[in-house]
């Protein structure tokens, strides 16, 4: 096993003529290798742009997509006694939030396969006796609060990280594609640093899409190179199955996934697709590596080595690590666990922290940031499990801000979530989105788990509105509601304007008496019943329901009300459930 | 099939695959971005994309993903793509 501490500065003094990573194919060029001489020329024209560029605290900011030029930048810093700030992306709120942690270097703007190495020459490094820094590496991640938490690491925390990988799962000499981002920690390690430490080559691109991915096993396939393959679940659960991975799939080592568990399915899946089990790390930029697992052999998580487990009364997990910066100390962690006899269960996390395509975020700090928005009276994110897991959000607006109609309701959303997208980056933005009013609440006054289902009901049932509220209103109830775009009922989408058949309002009108006066009585009938106007999709409107019952008679006083009038007015007759059978 | 019907399969195909609950196929300018700004599709919603293509029109993107995903800009684009590419 070929592993050298960072702490020894493995750069230094391998052999110039050595493969230290792979450059693609693009177009017409073929790929070929790149060698250490090459990638210490970069280092040198970095040590160069950072003596020239003035900064009086001991902190690069770095955001810089190209792995070559992020590493060779890395090991520039270090070199001078400096250290590295990683901003997790480029959002312009993050950058600024970060604004007071040293100078920023890399590209202001994301940009992959550039060609600014050719714009600065390659030269020979300088090496000398300067020890390196303290702290290796700051991360930043978002605590439960929402404020950027800082997270320094030092080369004995990171040192200890790799050389656990590196013991139990040596690279070897293998190819590491990686479809994540090196500015986090899982990245940071598993497609840097370990290439760096263990003498194995790493892709020059970041392979971002399954076809890249089943080129380059192609490639490896036909040159007999083995590939080792650095993934999250977001790629690993949306592997098509219209590619043919079977021969070229041989090429592939092993798999890495970390960030959010894989779901079982998906796991199982890429295991028969790629032929390969998927080795899930499971960590965090707090903690780093704390355990991990293959599926297919055991669900549980197995704790790494040099790091112990514990839990206590309240699922809490405790851990003794040494990754953290107090190795020899017990500390309470978010994540909530269930020690089992073949190690141990993730049970969620004990703050509102969650993960949305990999990217972590927290629910308080969305709930501020569109609280605080223009228009915007209270609001409340929550996270959906459809097709994948995605933020909803719960809105209360200023009464003039309500959307009554389709187009309202589209331009509303646009602009909250153009206001978010400062904040935060495009697929932790909410994606389903409830205008209430007022705020409903429970018999506790609390939002509870049965109004949140409600709220989002229509999306499980086509033949659902979308419900917003409902309060007392003279002897009834009016009930708030929206005909959902895609409602079942709606009809006419390709001969002109769709709109709500009038009968659909009865059955919307019965399903909430139901609910409302525990009814238990049975249609029987409409009574004057006028439908005046239609509804349209995406209109908002009220639904006034009384009950009615006297003289044997039983009925349900029915109105529905939006801001282009009345949609419709009368009764419908009720017969008792038992009457009717006898 | 007309450059329009195709345009407007593709539309619902979008809605669905997504789930874009309150956007209907008027709400989709063949021109305007589909990612970001526009209709504000994601990373994720890129990947669910390129599955379901494959899916309904047999289209297996090139490798060099990147010039790929440039169909992916507009509607107009995407339908281009699949009138050049589709096997079903």
């Amino acid at each position: 096993m070929t592993f050298r501490r960072l702490g020894d500065r493995p750069w230094r003094d391998r052999p110039q003529a050595d493969a230290i990573a792979w450059i693609p194919p693009k177009g017409a060029t073929p790929s070929r290798w790149l060698t250490v001489g090459e990638w210490q020329g970069r280092i040198g024209a970095w040590q160069q742009r950072l003596l020239e560029t003035p900064n009086e605290s001991d902190g690069w900011r770095l955001f810089e997509p190209d792995p070559v030029e992020f590493s060779a930048a890395l090991v520039a810093i270090w070199e001078r006694g400096d250290r590295v700030v990683l901003p997790a992306d480029n959002q312009p709120k993050t950058l600024t939030a970060l604004h007071g942690t040293g100078v920023a270097l890399g590209p202001a703007e994301p940009m992959l396969g550039s060609d600014r190495s050719k714009s600065s020459p390659g030269r020979a490094p300088q090496w000398d006796s300067r020890p390196l820094p303290a702290v290796a590496v700051s991360l930043y991640t978002s605590g439960s609060s929402g404020e950027p938490q800082r997270l320094d690491k030092r080369f004995d925390q990171l040192d200890a990280e790799l050389a656990t990988q590196a013991s139990l799962w040596p690279l070897a000499g293998r190819l590491v594609v990686s479809q994540v981002s090196h500015q986090h920690i899982y990245g940071l390690l598993f497609s840097i640093l370990r290439p760096l430490c263990e003498y194995s080559p790493f892709a020059t691109q970041p392979c971002r899409y399954p076809e890249t991915l089943y080129t380059w096993l192609q490639y490896c396939q036909a040159t007999g190179k083995r590939m080792i393959l650095v993934s999250a679940p977001p790629a690993l659960s949306r592997l098509p199955e219209a590619l043919d991975w079977k021969p070229a799939s041989a090429a592939l080592e092993t798999i890495y996934s970390s960030g959010a568990p894989l779901s079982r399915s998906a796991s199982d899946l890429v295991h028969e697709r790629l032929g390969t089990p998927v080795h899930e790390v499971y960590g965090s930029s707090e903690t780093g590596g704390i355990a991990w697992r293959v599926q297919q052999r055991e669900s549980a998580w197995t704790a790494l080595p040099g790091v112990e487990v514990s839990h206590g009364d309240d699922n809490r997990l405790w851990l003794r690590s040494r990754h953290l910066e107090i190795p020899d100390q017990w500390q309470r962690q978010a994540d909530l666990i269930a020690l089992t006899d073949r190690g141990f269960e993730l049970l969620g996390r004990a703050d509102r922290i969650v993960k949305i395509g990999g990217k972590r975020i927290s629910l308080t700090a969305m709930d501020r940031a569109l609280s605080g928005l223009p228009g915007v009276e209270r609001a409340q994110t929550l996270t959906l499990q459809r097709r994948d897991l995605r933020l909803a959000a719960i809105v209360q607006l200023s009464p003039s801000e309500v959307p009554h109609d389709h187009r309202q309701h589209r331009d509303t959303v646009k602009r909250l979530r153009r206001a978010l997208a400062a904040h935060f980056e495009t697929p932790v933005l909410p994606r389903y989105w409830r205008f209430v009013a007022p705020w409903p609440t429970n018999a506790q006054g609390k939002l509870g788990a049965e109004i949140r289902q409600r709220l989002f009901l229509d999306l499980e049932d086509r033949r659902a509105p979308r419900w917003l509220g409902e309060r007392v209103h003279d002897s009834g109830w009016r009930v708030t509601l929206e005909v959902p775009e895609h409602c079942a009922y709606v009809d006419g989408h390709f001969d002109g304007q769709p709109v709500l058949p009038g009968i659909a309002l009865v059955h919307w009108a019965m399903q909430q008496a139901r609910r409302l006066f525990a009814l238990t009585s049975d249609f029987d009938g409409l009574e004057r019943l006028r439908f005046p106007q239609p509804l349209l999709p995406g209109d908002r409107f009220e639904m006034s329901l009384e009950h009615r019952r006297g003289d044997g008679a039983e009925s349900l006083r029915l109105e529905c009300d939006s801001r282009r009038g009345k949609h419709v007015s009368g009764r419908i007759a009720l017969v008792d459930r038992q009457k009717r059978e006898s | 099939m007309t450059t329009t019907a195709l345009e407007h399969e593709l539309k619902q195909m979008i809605i669905e695959t997504l789930e874009l609950e309150d956007v209907t196929p008027d709400d989709i300018d063949p021109e305007e971005p589909l990612f970001v700004e526009g209709l504000g599709l994601d990373s994720i919603d890129a990947l669910e994309l390129g599955l379901a293509l494959q899916k309904r029109y047999g289209i297996t993107l090139e490798s060099e993903a990147e010039s790929s995903r440039q169909h992916f800009a507009n509607l107009k684009s995407l339908a281009a793509l699949v009138e050049s590419r589709r096997q079903k």
